[in-house]
């Protein structure tokens, strides 16, 4: 039996979360239900619902062009941070060497640099070097910002790891690409899979660093903030909306592979006995 | 002819840390089919020795040989030794099965090969068949002590390396599975090198054990050799609590106790012996009625009793020093703590060492 004070204390409890659910989800909430107008203008309450601006929005080939873009430098960010990552990630906490420490302070100062003065830096040695602007320099500028972060994410599954099994691994026959393929690789799958997952959308979302560097190309957030500073219509938060939901499919789907894979692990288990 | 050449030779073999030697120029030789004992404390060099023999460090001067052939720069993978590691390194994201079948996976061995292979091996370490498809971290401790040991022999090794796995199970487990592995041991004939700080683990096992201190072997024997005739007092305190008396050879030729100056009856003396210690074994001590009743008698009083299953220890304060007694539960003895008690004990019980 609960007492008075027990109820009293969870249905404050219960308040409280759904209070704080409400303001972080509020302003997505009302981003969706601005982009379900039907009216040019932004106006509130909303007078006259439908659907036009979304058909017009994924009927738009600029608009396409730019969801291309920004997926093309998300998926390439992805690719060589998870690489490069991999292996900082292994130096920063596999591998005990002369100086880790220091590389284990350096490697986090891009992180806590303001991404805008990185952008202008980044945006000033290109133009030195002589390098055209395009999402390709946008990949490197995202790079730099990106890889230690991911790096510390999977720098978290590398300090569980106990290097005794890759020694075990070598001793029973196995070569050194055997070793990284076959005990490595797996054991480390799961802080790959969410660097990864962290490398997209970091990417994905960026704006400061893709302002300065993708020259004449645009991101998704670069449209958005033009679109806003000047010339919105409700194709923004229909954009808006469709940058959201694309990132929560990507963890939802992301955290349904893992426990899929889980409950094949144990199927595969239960089954074979 | 009988093959008597060693399946593994060490010789001269040293290991440097920068200055520091962590191996210092141990020649030894292990005999094919032999359960041979590392003894040290931590810090003894015992693991490095392990990891040289293994391939997974590599000497800085002298020579390991394989049945007379020269191993020291073959790596791990390519040499016919397996080793099971002290944390076991099962793969976590593998299945009993497929740990136990992984250097036959590496090998390219065709799956149902793979798996009689794997269940033969299960059926010889007493694992259920029906954990070939169980995820590894849902075995307990002693099961996967059998994993890891199974996984090793599935390498079909001409060597196994032991690096302490049973340091961290609980004691009645850890001595069901010192036994089941000298029967293993038994079954597959296959040569077994052990490393522990353990001595009575070693003793269980082991066809011959070598002590191991500060990166040198002090002594190499079987268990009764190492139990009964210690060579040095490190080696004679390792094995468990022991009565040790400083002595000396004085102006008449004679043994004397160092602090107290008493003659001792001692065993033969070896010629050079000038200085050492005396060594008794608690269960070599006995409670007298008189002095008269043992070659060596102090008297002193009962200063405390421990209860150790079987036996009982007691101690005993003699002046300023302690000596240690044990004594079959059921042997008779009616002394109670603070009583003035006898204690004695013959010659040819006590051993004599240098250092």
């Amino acid at each position: 039996m609960e007492t008075r004070g027990q109820r009293t204390r969870h249905a404050l409890i219960t308040v409280w979360t759904l209070a704080v659910i409400v303001f972080l989800y509020l302003p997505t909430i009302c981003i969706a239900l601005a982009s379900l107008t039907a009216s040019r203008y932004f106006q509130f309450p909303i007078s006259k619902w439908g659907l036009d601006w979304w058909a017009k929005t994924f009927n738009s080939i600029e608009i396409r062009q730019l969801l291309s873009t920004s997926i093309t430098i998300a998926l390439c960010v992805t690719v060589i941070a998870v690489v490069i990552a991999f292996f900082g990630a292994l130096a920063f906490a596999r591998y005990d060497w002369k100086g880790r420490s220091v590389y284990q302070k350096l490697i986090l100062l891009p992180i806590f640099f303001p991404q805008s003065v990185l952008g202008l830096a980044l945006l000033l040695w290109f133009s030195t070097l002589g390098l055209p602007l395009s999402w390709k320099t946008a990949v490197f500028a995202h790079l730099v910002w990106i890889v230690p972060v991911v790096t510390l994410v999977i720098s978290i599954q590398v300090y569980s790891f106990d290097p005794a099994l890759e020694e075990a691994a070598f001793d029973l026959g196995a070569t050194r690409w055997q070793v990284l393929r076959e005990v490595t690789l797996p054991v480390l799958f799961p802080g790959l899979f969410s660097g990864a997952l962290f490398a997209f959308l970091l990417s994905w979302g960026n704006f400061p660093l893709s302002l300065f560097t993708t020259g004449a190309d645009t991101t998704v957030p670069e449209y958005l903030y033009a679109k806003m500073v000047a010339g919105y219509t409700p194709g923004v938060p229909v954009l808006g909306t469709v940058s959201t939901i694309g990132a929560t499919i990507l963890l939802i789907g992301g955290y349904g592979l893992i426990l899929a894979m889980r409950r094949a692990k144990t199927q595969d288990e239960t089954g074979r006995t | 002819m009988p093959d008597t050449q060693p399946i593994l030779s060490l010789k001269a073999v040293r290991k440097m840390f920068g200055p520091q030697a962590a191996v210092d120029s141990i020649d030894l030789d292990i005999a094919e089919g032999e359960f041979f004992t590392i003894v040290g404390p931590s810090g003894s060099g015992k693991t490095t020795m392990l990891r040289m023999l293994a391939g997974m460090d590599t000497p800085t001067s002298g020579d390991i040989l394989l049945r007379g052939e020269r191993i020291n720069d073959i790596p791990a993978n390519k040499r016919p030794t397996c080793m099971v590691f002290q944390s076991l390194a099962l793969f976590p994201h593998r299945t009993v099965g497929q740990n136990i079948e992984f250097p036959l996976k590496i090998r390219g061995e065709a799956p149902e090969r793979r798996k009689a292979r794997a269940l033969q091996l299960m059926d010889l370490l007493r694992l259920p068949q029906s954990y070939y498809g169980k995820n590894v971290l849902k075995c307990s401790g002693g099961e996967r002590q059998r994993v890891a040991l199974a996984r090793a022999l599935a390498y079909d090794p001409q060597i196994l390396f032991f690096d302490e796995p049973l340091s961290a199970i609980d004691y009645k487990l850890r001595k069901t599975l010192e036994k089941e592995l000298k029967d293993i041991h038994r079954e597959t004939r296959k040569t077994f090198v052990y490393i522990t700080h353990s001595l009575e683990e070693a003793m269980v096992m082991s066809d011959r054990i070598g002590v191991m201190r500060a990166g040198r072997l002090v002594q190499v024997g079987t268990p009764q050799q190492i139990y009964s005739t210690p060579n040095t007092r490190f080696v004679s305190e390792f094995v468990g609590d022991v009565n040790v008396l400083p002595v000396s050879i004085g102006h008449d030729g004679k043994l004397h106790d160092a602090t107290t100056g008493l003659h001792l009856k001692a065993p033969p003396i070896p010629r050079d012996f000038v200085q050492g210690h005396m060594v008794i074994r608690p269960e070599f001590l006995r409670f007298l009625e008189s002095p008269e009743q043992a070659d060596n008698a102090v008297s002193g009083r009962l200063y405390n009793e421990y209860a150790l299953g079987s036996r009982i220890q007691y101690q005993v304060r003699v002046g300023d020093s302690v000596f240690v007694v044990e004594k079959l539960r059921q042997q008779p003895f009616t002394g109670r703590l603070d009583d003035e008690v006898i204690i004695g004990w013959d010659a040819r019980d006590a051993i004599l060492v240098t250092d």
